[in-house]
Formats: structure tokens, sequence, C-alpha cells
């Protein structure tokens, strides 16, 4: 090696976090539709709505939790409805609640990031189908074809909120929360928006749940959810500037990949790196958000990683979101610091709470982020 | 903009695996030929179907290119990304341990990720009901899989982002790792994209009246439509100081990048938002459209979004609009690797001198207006320093990337 | 097209109504022969190929595409049926 590549390789991090201030957040949830409601769920431990959301085919037997009344006709409007599948549906109410969680409307400088794992596999399946079920095999719905790619949630909301910012979906599975704040952080950075809607979504579906149930992915007993979260993310500084008060600030958020052998080691290796990155301690984290909880063989996994990056047990607070909403997959990380918001609210605590939010997929992804209230928020 | 103190970055390494030929060598070849590699589908039973072409990779043995995964445990867009990765890191000279010892990640772009996973599990839905669908294989429809499988194939420990805004997802990708390296958050980047053939969306494309019968020619007054294709794309993307110390071929400078989204309609493109994107990737790359001489275009070969980019086009560049030619009218739509396929022959272009083609055109559509040059034909030699590579896609994602001739 | 031997039954006419009214939301008493689909009543082309294929599903019949701009109101459906069920019923 070189002397110049032994330089270039020294040329560890340089960037500085830059907090991003959270200002809003919509969740859609088997607790039901606000923060409010999910924060007392977690915090009582409420389990949520466990009835099926009906299609034309029956869901495996084991357990789900679903949304209750996504009150589509209130929060997105009757005409143009007929079209959206249900991943759009729960991206729209969600973000719905997040805007109207505002004092003031976004501009047009305000843009999506969004997390999937396949977009509603439920619509592209049925629509692959169709193509074997009819008389002739393009005797299929032209308006439902958007449905079938993974970035349609995102495009609808641009359109029914005019928001012309940058428009990402991240098929990140586990991962979507962690990746998608970290491609927030950046595009911002970048100047593509000026706020960002920064959500995950992931439906219930026969197909999705069939699916979950035939992999051996699942405990027996962990139920398929679903539900959606949005956060209302910008630079702490511009909402500072403009007097928005922010309910909590992202730190970093790290992600590396990992050998099938190695995920708690990489896992620990993320999480380390990010409170390094945010400037804490393992001694001030009070709260731990998990993702795998149900995950055969994962959540042990998951665990083990937060005891060899926290030096020991786990901290006081450890926050089980999936109790409440079930295996969300790619809305999970989202909602695992939805969780966390939702929780602290409930139990109205205002300052020096510190969560880290840790996702792992057996693929060998690995991520983690770090939120935290520490005053002054602005 | 870049930020102060941003890193130079470059592209050292290209790996292509399409209907035109896997590698980068023979990819540009035929490109340069102009040579039609669309063809009658093999990949899927195509009974019933008015149109039967598209731009398969007939015969494609992942197991040829791939050496630590499995290709059985991964999809076909996976087994796509993960050979091209591999393929480019062997052209860019760069050694195994060099590469996995480094901070490297992967983001690769796809509109319908692991579609043809999909499709085997539709089958066993169809023939025996959900209940029958094999746990394994659907372990393998996470499109997020399609990253994970290049950081497996090489190694890396670092990012793997898979992203999936359709049809611009690979320029969305090559910007993204382009502020990763610019910023000094990775060393390396794989960037790219891949996609797989499938029933549904050839029905789809039929169904809205864009799909061509046999030819895509895109630009030409005759052009009925797209045809649908599949492939992967890699493209090695490094700082440029990193690239000199280690006596790298530089194929390119990644100049700047620009996203925006119309937020209008989820399947018509907006000429006056994509002339802002355009502008906007301008000033991001510090050039101004004199500069500019080449256009990729997006070029679907519809005749909405020839006309759409032409317009945009004409909004920015007025009269002289620089030579505008699609690839696509030789290897169809590859949809989520399609603009990391535009940046790859962009790079060659600007590495070897040629202004890349657009096959099939008889006739330039007057309706586009004076002063649009397809590069009708075969490749022509020329000698461009500034190019700029189009990515639009469903939902009004659109994305441009600006590449220049290594200095 | 006056020329068109056939002529739609009642059942078909009606069919031809529900197909546009659902596609399009509408109530009965929105469409008329010739309200525009796209002035009147808010279609896109998405919308108004989705009438296409509803059609071609629902009566049997194949409507070539370059068809679609005739079908801009309920008069220019009945037309383009009309032509497309004297072409026989498949292509």
């Amino acid at each position: 090696m070189s002397t110049a590549i032994a330089e270039a390789t020294a040329d560890r991090p340089a960037v500085a976090v830059l907090p991003l201030a959270i200002t809003a957040v919509g969740v859609a949830t088997p607790a039901g539709l606000g923060l409010e409601a999910l924060g007392r769920a977690v915090g009582d431990g409420i389990p949520g709505h466990a009835e099926e959301v009906l299609g034309d085919e029956t869901p495996p037997p084991r357990p789900v939790r679903t949304v209750p009344d996504l009150r589509t006709a209130e929060l997105i409007g009757r005409k143009g409805v007929r079209h959206l599948d249900r991943t759009t549906q729960l991206g729209l109410v969600a973000c719905r609640l997040a805007l109207d969680a505002q004092a003031e409307p976004m501009g047009e400088r305000t843009g999506v990031v969004l997390g999937t794992s396949t977009g509603s596999i439920r619509s592209s399946s049925e629509y692959s189908m169709e193509t074997l079920r009819q008389e002739r095999p393009y005797l299929v719905n032209p308006s439902l074809f958007p449905n079938t790619v993974m970035n349609c949630a995102a495009g609808q909301i641009a359109i029914r909120h005019g928001l012309r910012g940058v428009n990402a979906t991240l098929a990140g599975g586990h991962l979507a929360g962690v990746q998608a704040l970290r491609y927030a952080r950046n595009a911002l950075r970048q100047g593509h928006a000026d706020r960002l809607l920064v959500g995950g979504v992931e439906e219930f579906s026969a197909q999705g749940a069939w699916g979950w149930h035939r992999s051996g992915a699942l405990d027996a007993e962990a139920p398929v959810g679903e539900g959606a979260a949005v956060l209302v993310v910008e630079p702490q500084a511009a909402a500072l500037a403009a007097g928005r008060p922010a309910l909590a600030r992202v730190l970093a958020c790290e992600t590396g990949f990992a050998p099938r052998d190695g995920l708690a080691e990489g896992l620990a290796s993320v999480v380390g790196t990010a409170l390094r990155r945010s400037g804490k301690i393992p001694g001030e984290v009070t709260t731990v958000s998990l993702g795998c909880t149900g995950r055969t063989g994962l959540d042990r996994v998951e665990e083990r990683a937060l005891g060899l990056a926290l030096g020991g047990a786990l901290p006081g607070q450890t926050v089980r979101v999936k109790e409440t909403v079930g295996e969300c997959f790619s809305a999970d990380g989202v909602l695992q610091i939805a969780a966390v918001l939702g929780l602290w609210q409930h139990e109205g605590r205002t300052r020096g709470g510190t969560a880290v939010v840790t996702s792992l997929s057996g693929d060998g992804l690995v991520g983690c982020a770090v939120i935290d209230m520490a005053d002054p928020l602005g | 903009m870049p930020e102060p103190g941003a890193r130079r970055v470059v592209i050292t390494g290209l790996g292509a695996v399409s209907s035109a030929g896997i590698g980068v060598a023979d990819f540009t070849a035929s490109i340069r030929a102009g040579r039609r590699t669309t063809s009658p589908i093999a990949g899927f039973d195509t009974t019933g179907f008015p149109h039967t072409h598209a731009g398969e990779v007939h015969d494609f043995d992942p197991g040829a290119w791939l050496r630590r995964i499995e290709p059985a445990r991964w999809g076909r867009s996976a087994q796509f990304a993960a050979s091209a990765a591999r393929l480019a890191v062997a052209d860019a000279d760069l050694t195994a341990s060099a590469l996995a010892g480094a901070r490297s990640g992967s983001v690769m772009g796809t509109t319908s990720g692991e579609s043809a996973v999909i499709e085997e599990l539709v089958s066993q839905w169809a023939a025996d009901g959900l209940k029958s669908l094999d746990g394994d294989r659907v372990g393998a429809v996470p499109a997020g899989r399609i990253a994970a499988a290049v950081n497996s194939e090489l190694g890396l420990s670092g990012e793997a982002l898979t992203l999936a805004t359709a049809c611009s997802a690979s320029n969305y990708a090559l910007g993204y790792a382009y502020d990763m390296v610019a910023s000094g958050e990775a060393d390396y980047m794989l960037a790219g994209g891949a996609d797989s053939l499938n029933r549904w969306a050839h029905a789809g494309f039929y169904r809205l009246g864009a799909l061509a019968e046999e030819i895509c020619r895109p630009f030409d007054a005759d052009r009925s439509g797209i045809l649908t294709a599949e492939g992967g794309v890699a493209l090695l993307v490094e700082p440029y100081d990193r690239a000199v110390a280690r006596g790298a071929r530089i194929y390119a400078e990644v100049l700047g990048y620009s996203v925006n989204c119309d937020a209008k309609h989820m399947v018509h493109p907006d000429p006056a938002s994509i002339a802002e994107c355009i502008r906007s990737a301008h000033r991001s790359a510090g050039v101004t459209p004199e500069d500019i001489d080449y256009i990729c275009a997006h070029g679907t070969g519809t005749r909405t979004n020839d006309a759409t980019e032409v317009a945009a086009a004409r909004e920015v560049f007025g009269d002289r609009i620089p030579p505008i030619s699609s690839i696509k009218s030789m290897i169809g739509h590859t949809m989520g690797a399609a603009s990391g396929f535009g940046a790859l022959i962009c790079c060659m272009a600007l590495y070897e001198g040629f202004l890349p083609p657009t096959a099939g055109v008889e006739r330039v559509d007057p309706a586009l207006g004076p002063g649009v040059d397809p590069v009708a034909g075969a490749a022509r030699p020329a000698g461009p320093r500034v190019v700029q590579n189009h990515g639009f896609a469903f939902g009004g994602n659109n994305a441009i990337t600006i590449l220049g001739r290594a200095s | 097209m006056s020329a068109d031997t056939t002529i739609l039954t009642a059942e078909q006419d009606s069919q031809l109504r529900e197909i546009i009214l659902e596609v399009l939301e509408l109530d009965q008493a929105e469409l008329t022969d010739t309200s525009s689909f796209i002035d009147d009543h808010d279609a896109d082309s998405l919308l108004a190929i989705e009438i296409l294929a509803r059609i071609e599903k629902d009566l049997g019949v194949t409507i070539p595409q370059d068809a679609l701009i005739e079908m801009g109101n309920l008069d220019g459906v009945r037309a383009v049926v009309t032509r497309s069920l004297g072409a026989g019923t498949d292509a």
C-alpha cells in the first residue's frame, strides 16, 4: 500500500452530525390514529386492534394487529380514493395527521422520504395474478398499475400535498426507518428540500401474512401487524430560527453490514459509532427501542448487541412497540421512534431522554438511530 | 455547489449485465454499433399478449460471475446487481481486500425489486393457494436484498441502501453515492440498479398503451412506446485523490446532480418541473447550459415522454439543444437500472470520445420542433467534456446527474 | 361512423353508462350524452384508458388504443364500441 493510500484510508469520518428537529409526528397504528393513542398503548400495555383486514384471501391462522379505522373519507377525501391501495392510504393518513399537527402549512420545498420493502405486496401480486386469471393476460386495470410500483405512496403524498422537494422511496425493510433518516439528513444538507416528511409504511394483507407465516421468520405467537408513521423533520437550526418547537432531536443514524455469523457484533459496532457521533456515552442512554421483538433468533441477537454496546444490562426503559402493533416490517423503524416519543409524552417527560433505536435484518443489515430530548429544544 | 471541503468524486469501474452483453466492453461495443438487442421474450409465457418483445438477458448464468454468494438464495435482480458490482470492481482493478478494508458500501436503484421472485410465488398461489408459498423463496422477496447482495458478494461492511424511486432510481443512487463519497462518509460506493422482466409490468404497460410492438424508436415520428427490459449495472465511485493515488483509470468525474418531484400526476411527466431539475443539476455541478455537450435521454419512446423531455430541454437550452439520444432504442427500458446504464454509457462517451446513438430513427418527429439531434444510427465520434444523464419516473420522481471528462 | 349496421342493445348501452359512472365516480344525473369526461368530469388520460379497458373486459370487444381520442364523452364511446362490435369481437 502506498503512503498516499494509507493517508487516504486514515481520513476517518469528518462530518459532524447535523441534528434534525422532529416538529410533528403522524401515526396510524393498531392502537388507533395519532401519537397519543400509541403512547398510551405502549405505556399501559394495551394490545392493538386484532381483527384481520378483509380481502379476497383468508390470512393464515396466527395473531394479527391492524389499524382499526383509517377514517379515509375525512382524512384523505372521497374522490380518487377508489384506486389507492392500503399502503398508500396508510401513508396518506399518517402524513395528514403529521401535517395537521403543524401550526402552519408546509411549503412546496418540502419533500418525502418513505420506507418500504416491496411496496404493497398485495397490489403487485394481485396484478400479476390478474395476468394469469383473465381471459387475455393484458385485461388488467390500468388505474391500478401505479400501485404495483414501490414509489406509489410517496408520489401520491407529494401530489395530494403539493410537495415538490426530493421524493424518495427506500426499500429498506426492517432498516427502512434508520435509512430514511440518514437519507433525509443528507437531502436536507444538500438542499434538496427545506423540510421532510420521513416515514415508513406497511399494510396488512393475506399475501404478506402468509409470507411471514411460511418463512418461519416470526415466533408462532408473534402477530403480523401494520401501520404507518411519519416524522416532520428539518435541521434543528432551521427549526430554532423559525421558532418551531421540537418534540425531540434525531442525532446520529448509522448503518452497516455484517456477516450472518457476526450480526450482534456488527449491530453493537454501529450502536457504538452512533453514540460517539451523537456525542453521547452509554451511561446517558435512558431508553432503548427494540426492532426484533418476535423475530425468531434475532430478538436475542439484538439484546446481546445492545449489551455489548452499552456495557451490560439494558437501561431502565425498554420499548417493545411490536407488542402493540405487531410485525410492521418497513414501518418498524419509524414506529420504534414514534413509540418512544409517544411514551415520553404519555409519562409527561419533558427533558433528559436519550433513546437508542436499533434495526437488524437477517440479511446482514444493521442500523441504529439516536434520539434525544436534550434542552434547549427551542 | 459542493459543500466547502467536499472531496472530488470520480467513477473508476463499470459493470453491466444486459441484453447488450455482460461487462462494460461488450455493452459499449454493442451500443456504439447501434445494435438492437431486444428480442422475443423467453422469460415468461407470452401467450395472449399482442406484444411479445423485450430487452431480456437470455441464458444469464449468475454462477459464472458471482464468487461469494450462492445464487439460489437470491432473486434475479439481486443476482444482476451483485454480478454487475463484481464486474465493476474487477474493471476498477481494485483488490477485494482493498475494497472491503475501506469504508465501502452500495446504493442500488430499482422499480419492481424482486418481481421475478414475486411472480414465482404468485404461480404457487395460483396453483395451490397462499398456504403453499415456498417459505425460503419468500425470504428472497424484499427489494432491499438488491443492495444487500452487493455487500454480501463483495464483503462490504458499509451502507447497503436500495432506492425504490422507480425508473430514475439509479440516478438517485449515483447522486447519493456522490454525496457519501464527497462528504467523507464513505470511501468507495457501488452505485447502480437492477430490475427483472415480469408479466405484470408487461401487462400494465401494454394496458396503458405504452408498449411498442417490436421496436422502440425514441424521437421518431412513428414511435409507439417502450419495450420492457431487465439487467443490472454498477459504477464504482471513489474520491478523486484516492483514484489518482492508486493509479486508477478515471472514466469520469461526477460533477453534480439534482432530484425533485412534479407533485402533479403519477404517470404524466411535467416539463416545467423537469426543466427546473435540469437547472438545479447545472447549479449543483457549477456548469451552464452552454457547457453541456450531450444529453443521455430518459427517452422511453412513448409519445408523451419524448415530447415532454424535449420541451423541458428546450426551456433550458433554447434552440441549442445538445445532441440527445436514447439507449433504450437498443436495450429497451431497464426500469430501475435505466439511468444507471445511461450513466455508464456517459462515462464511456467521455472516456472514449463518442456520442451514443439512438437506433431506429427514420424520421425525427417534426412535432418535437427544430434542432433535435438524436444521433441516429450508430455512435458519432466526438469529444464531449460535460454530459447530462436523465432519469424520470412514475410518481414524478426526476433525477439528473452531470458527469465530466476526467481532468 | 353512421354507416355501421350494428347498434348497441339497451343492455350494452346501460353497461357502458355504468362503467363510465363507476370509473369517473359520477352520479347518474351528472353524465349526459355529450358531457366531456375531461372538461366536465375531471378525468385524466389514465381514467380514459380505464374506461376503454373496462369496456374491453366487460363487453368482450377489442378497441384500438388510438380510438381513445374519440372516447371523450358518452356518445363518442357509443360510436367507438358500435364500430368495434361491428368489426367482430376479437382481433
